[in-house]
């Protein structure tokens, strides 16, 4: 659990945003598709912020929730022939609906049992999508449509102007969070997270306020998903396996679970990572394992917390020098 | 239809195999080891070379069993038992990234291609039963079941040690109280279960095919039996395996469409009505 960021936390999102850009500028046609991705793995990621971070809620099973938003998106716009916007927006309605069925029974569980029940059903979702021929089984389907943004000069078939896109997206969907995790449901949030009984013990309904918060990020996590699917107008089960659910918690921890600036940047790190390490090897997986192990091991508060530390220690060494 | 009836007993036994390690861990230590799954795995594989460089099912048999608990047990002391003071969800993380791991070895040692593991010969065939002709081999899986289902069930209620695992389960500081070493007990659990995983490993071999990745589909079986079942019990994992595997082949069989979502349901359908599982563990009355 993080408490709120300090009134600096802005001027950080800028930053990352603007370093976004300049590697947008600087790179070549992969960088820009890393910069798409990125922004996809950062908004995924600071959905589950929301639940570890907030509400203490470990999910197994996050990846279903952005399968979920493109699979929506390519049986709307695609199979219905919605047009993309309205597919989209609906993509987002079947995350937050299926989110509230499965959080319905799990958020009745606590610890242990919660995670249990999110990576079982992430999975019973992932292997519904693998049987099924409709939507194309292990294949996948392509020829997802894309949100038609010729209006304002955008075309979103074009990969450098997608991640500009994405990121776009990613920076509105940190400032809607950051309020969230702000208001008095953040704090309500919080407040069940440290102390459920004490919570409870005051009158909070402490089970519909965790069920509220796995609504919005599986809202969010199938936003994410949408984008990912018009990214290659292509879906796929390979979306909602369980090594995505894995590897975003991964982002999660890193980033300090609760800050949504610390894990959009994690999301940075992890996708340059994983972009060196499977140009080097087949079983990168292996090297994330290991990397997930050690993780949860030396785990303190991310790389939000270090780099709290830090500037805690830096501003006592400026108040010692000055009294002095 | 008794075809099926079989089918989904044979599944349930291998469920039962599977969860029941889970299941009393869980009881005990009120943590679940998510790489129970990978060993299953490592039991099928460990089996498979088995019966490639001997050409004996029954050596494999063994040879899973064993290398399933040893890699439990070194697993338990090098590095869950440290985690212990961190507490269980530390150690169920852990864990989760154990199944990356052991998935990309089994790539790396077994290769990526799914292998049907050779049942021993003196079950090939089919036998009559019920007026059906079914698999000898399906039939050995279903007693291999109900003998080790019975065989715990003596050893939890009939022996002094399974007398000091229930009161372990019950209330764990009071039976270290009463001075116990629990910790040593639960080693032993813990490492007969990966036994059994191992085990349900290489029976399942003939039946299923061996490849890399074969662990993460049982691994959510085995998840929902112990939820549905109730945690840390024997009769509530038996239950809860028999539920599973029959909902899974006659939900295949009858609604294949909706199959997935049928366990789901049963699953939601325990939880709300009986959040403790259908039959928890704890004192009797």
């Amino acid at each position: 659990m993080t408490p709120p960021a300090s009134h600096s936390r802005h001027a950080v999102a800028l930053l990352l945003a603007v370093l976004a850009v300049g590697y947008w500028l600087a790179s070549g046609y992969y960088g820009k598709e890393l910069v798409a991705e990125t922004a996809i793995t950062a908004i995924l990621a600071m959905s589950l912020s929301l639940l570890v971070g907030q509400a203490g809620l470990v999910s197994l099973g996050h990846a279903a929730y952005f399968g979920i938003g493109a699979y929506a998106l390519a049986g709307f716009g695609q199979k219905l022939g919605w047009p993309p916007a309205l597919a989209m927006a609906a993509a987002v309605a079947v995350g937050a609906l299926l989110a509230l069925v499965v959080g319905w029974v799990a958020v009745r569980l606590a610890g242990v049992f919660f995670i249990m029940i999110t990576l079982a059903v992430g999975e019973m979702i992932h292997a519904w999508f693998l049987k099924d021929r409709s939507f194309g089984g292990v294949g996948g389907m392509s020829g997802v449509p894309r949100l038609d943004l010729s209006g304002i000069g955008v075309d979103l078939a074009d990969p450098a102007q997608f991640a500009l896109f994405a990121l776009a997206v990613a920076l509105l969907v940190y400032l809607l969070l950051d309020r969230l995790v702000l208001s008095p449901f953040g704090q309500t949030l919080r407040a069940i997270h440290q102390n459920e009984e004490r919570a409870r013990a005051l009158g909070c309904p402490v089970g519909r306020y965790k069920l509220a918060a796995f609504v919005v990020a599986g809202a969010v996590a199938a936003l994410a998903g949408t984008l990912a699917a018009q990214r290659s107008a292509f879906v796929s089960p390979e979306l909602m396996t369980w090594t995505l659910s894995g590897e975003i918690l991964i982002v999660v921890i890193v980033g300090g679970s609760g800050s949504l600036l610390g894990v959009s940047a994690a999301a940075a790190l992890w996708i340059g990572l994983r972009h060196q390490l499977s140009t080097m090897t087949d079983h990168w997986m292996l090297a994330m394992g290991v990397i997930f192990v050690v993780l949860v091991l030396v785990a303190g508060d991310g790389i939000d917390g270090a780099l709290r530390g830090l500037w805690r220690r830096i501003a006592a060494r400026r108040a010692a020098r000055r009294a002095a | 239809m008794i075809i099926q009836l079989l089918n989904g007993l044979q599944l349930a036994m291998l469920l039962f195999l599977l969860s029941v390690g889970l299941s009393v861990v869980f009881g005990l230590m009120r943590f679940v080891n998510l790489a129970h799954g990978t060993l299953f795995m490592l039991g099928a594989f460990v089996g498979l070379s088995t019966v490639e460089a001997t050409g004996s099912f029954w050596l494999a048999l063994a040879a899973g069993t064993l290398a399933a608990a040893v890699a439990g047990g070194l697993l338990y002391l090098g590095l869950l038992r440290r985690l212990q003071p961190a507490g269980p969800l530390k150690q169920v993380l852990v864990t989760f990234g154990l199944i990356f791991i052991g998935l990309e070895v089994a790539r790396l040692v077994w290769g990526d291609y799914a292998e049907r593991l050779p049942g021993p010969a003196s079950l090939a065939g089919a036998t009559e039963i019920f007026g059906v002709y079914y698999p000898t081999y399906r039939l050995f899986v279903i007693a291999l079941g109900l003998a080790v289902a019975a065989l715990l069930h003596f050893g939890l209620e009939r022996t002094r040690l399974g007398a000091v695992i229930r009161a372990g389960v019950d209330d764990r500081t009071m039976t270290a109280a009463l001075g116990i070493d629990i910790d040593r007990v639960f080693f032993a659990v813990f490492v007969v279960g990966c036994a059994l995983a191992g085990l349900a490993g290489v029976v399942a071999g003939p039946v299923l095919s061996v490849y890399a990745g074969m662990d993460m589909g049982v691994l959510i079986l085995a998840l929902v039996v112990v939820v549905i079942g109730g945690p840390g019990s024997l009769k509530g994992a038996f239950a809860g395996a028999l539920l599973v595997g029959m909902a899974e082949t006659f939900g295949q069989v009858w609604l294949p469409e909706v199959a997935g979502m049928l366990l789901y349901g049963l699953m939601a359908a325990v939880l709300v009505l009986r959040p403790q599982g259908l039959l928890p563990a704890g004192p009797r009355a």
